[in-house]
């Protein structure tokens, strides 16, 4: 009895706010709904709209757009981060750890205002520094071509910190004899690295790539508070135009159609990262 | 090469600080050390805005998720460690699964729930739903199964109740888990925008967060200089917990990547 007492908040809690939700999505997704008048039954034509949104599809796009660009980067950043923060000795590596840690504790809202402000076109920083090498100043934000890259960069800049302590435990753990061993059969730097660290980091390797790109299908704090979508739809991507869509637009079931398909390919790579990691085990 | 880098991470925060000190005139200037010393805009930053009552709301609302979702994760982490009974693994999975729906994919419905329980609009609407994740339940599960069993023993030796043990024993030992995910919801309920931006209307309810994105879209200019010193304000708390607690910070993270 205790038992289940002491179960009891959560299970009532995630069900009313987790999982009731994702079964109501699905009802409303049946519906024509505007949040305002009684919805009415229209069976699978939220599903049929989405099939011909070009809107939507062009959501998706940029959303693989910005996994594609952001997954790998953030990837090879924290890991080159780790080794190079893994290499330094004595005092200074304690300061260099919490440098990298630094942005991880900058909010999305404050990461936000800050790339506003260094990338302003006409009088950002990083126009002034480009500037000073004979560069011409960029728009960024404000370029259909620039600004996903901007944003991408900005969401980068304050998740580097979080992948490098996961990445850098899984290397201190990694016991000095193999280095030491690879070292007589002369094997250091480079190769080293590549037939010791990257063998041994499989595991931590797959859980960053699989939450990171789970990770990179939902940014959108940045993209609400820098450029909205913006400009010409160049920044919109998918949860940015269920966003709209639902609150915005006010269409509740087209948006629960949208969220609902998300929800299953969330929710199956995510069965998939599970399978993947405890096979390894 | 290391430093290169770690210097290049901290630049933008650096930039942060030292515009925060200019003047409006000169917030752009291209100058990479600290020129000048303006106080005022911190005065600015916080008579001119709802910057003040969104931070005692952050603070408000952060403070009760933290210490509602430990004593409620802690329960029944304990529960799933201790207690046998019928449905145990089951329910474990069920409240695994909820951690692969992020909020992004469940916005929508969860705001029409939330509407549908009159909790939209209020501080109820911010704190509640915020409350429930598996992964709390989760690092108190695997803390608990290691914990000895002697001192527990030695609670119902004494005449305590399962709960009583529980409370008077268990729950002051966890200390080691108790921390790290008191940085970590603090955190990350102080870094929430997007629930609270679906969930309030009113300029009251607003969050730190909020309050800041709409200096910088809310249809009127606010100087940048003023604008960077609210978010200087809005970071302190942020910053107080990493140089306090970095150790605690890096301990939470690495137990996030064991998972």
């Amino acid at each position: 009895m205790t038992a289940y007492g002491f179960l009891l908040p959560n299970i009532a809690g995630l069900l009313v706010f987790v999982f009731i939700p994702i079964i109501y999505a699905f009802y409303v997704s049946l519906h024509d709904w505007n949040a305002l008048t009684p919805k009415v039954f229209s069976g699978f034509d939220n599903y049929k709209q989405l099939w011909e949104d070009t809107q939507w599809w062009d959501s998706v796009k940029k959303t693989l757009l910005f996994s594609i660009i952001y997954v790998p980067l953030l990837f090879f950043l924290s890991l080159l981060s780790a080794v190079l923060v893994h290499a330094i000795r004595g005092k200074v590596s304690g300061i260099v750890r919490t440098m990298f840690l630094l942005p991880f504790a900058i909010t999305s809202v404050i990461s936000a205002i800050i790339g506003m402000f260094m990338l302003d076109p006409r009088n950002g920083v990083i126009n002034h520094l480009l500037n000073a090498v004979g560069v011409g100043s960029q728009q960024f934000l404000g370029s259909t071509t620039q600004a996903m890259f901007s944003i991408i960069g900005v969401i980068l800049w304050i998740n580097i910190g979080y992948n490098m302590i996961i990445f850098l435990s899984a290397i201190k753990e990694i016991p000095r004899d193999y280095y030491e061993a690879a070292e007589i059969d002369g094997a250091t730097g480079w190769r080293a690295f590549k037939s010791i660290t990257l063998p041994l980091l499989r595991e931590t390797s797959t859980f960053i790539l699989i939450v990171t790109t789970i990770g990179s299908f939902q940014a959108l704090d940045q993209i609400l508070v820098m450029t909205h979508g913006g400009p010409a739809n160049s920044t919109e991507v998918s949860v940015l135009y269920i966003f709209k869509q639902g609150f915005e637009l006010l269409n509740m079931g087209y948006a629960s159609a949208l969220a609902f398909v998300l929800f299953l390919i969330i929710f199956s790579l995510s069965l998939i990262q599970l399978k993947l990691l405890s096979s390894k085990k | 090469m290391g430093l290169v880098f770690g210097l290049l991470l901290i630049f933008p925060v650096y930039m942060l600080v030292i515009s925060s000190l200019r003047a409006e005139t000169t917030v752009f200037d291209f100058n990479l050390l600290p020129t000048e010393f303006e106080l005022a805009n911190f005065k600015d930053a916080w008579s001119n805005s709802s910057l003040p009552r969104s931070i005692l709301n952050s603070l408000f609302v952060s403070i009760t998720v933290t210490v509602v979702a430990l004593l409620f994760h802690s329960m029944s982490g304990y529960a799933l460690a201790r207690f046998n009974f019928p449905g145990k693994s089951v329910i474990f999975a069920w409240m695994l699964s909820t951690l692969m729906v992020p909020l992004t994919v469940i916005m929508i419905p969860l705001y029409l729930v939330t509407k549908d329980l009159g909790l939209s609009n209020s501080y109820a609407g911010l704190i509640v739903p915020s409350i429930f994740n598996a992964y709390g339940i989760f690092l108190f599960r695997q803390f608990y199964r290691d914990f000895p069993k002697e001192l527990e023993e030695a609670g119902y030796m004494e005449g305590l109740s399962l709960a009583g043990t529980f409370f008077r024993i268990a729950l002051p030992l966890s200390v080691p888990v108790i921390v790290p995910l008191t940085i970590g919801f603090f955190l990350a309920n102080w870094n929430a925008y997007l629930w609270p931006l679906i969930i309030t209307q009113d300029e009251k309810l607003w969050v730190v967060q909020q309050a800041l994105a709409h200096l910088v879209g809310g249809g009127y200019f606010t100087p940048w200089n003023v604008v960077l010193a609210a978010a200087v304000i809005a970071a302190i708390p942020t910053f107080i917990l990493f140089f306090v607690a970095q150790r605690y910070l890096v301990e939470g993270i690495k137990m996030s990547g064991i998972k």
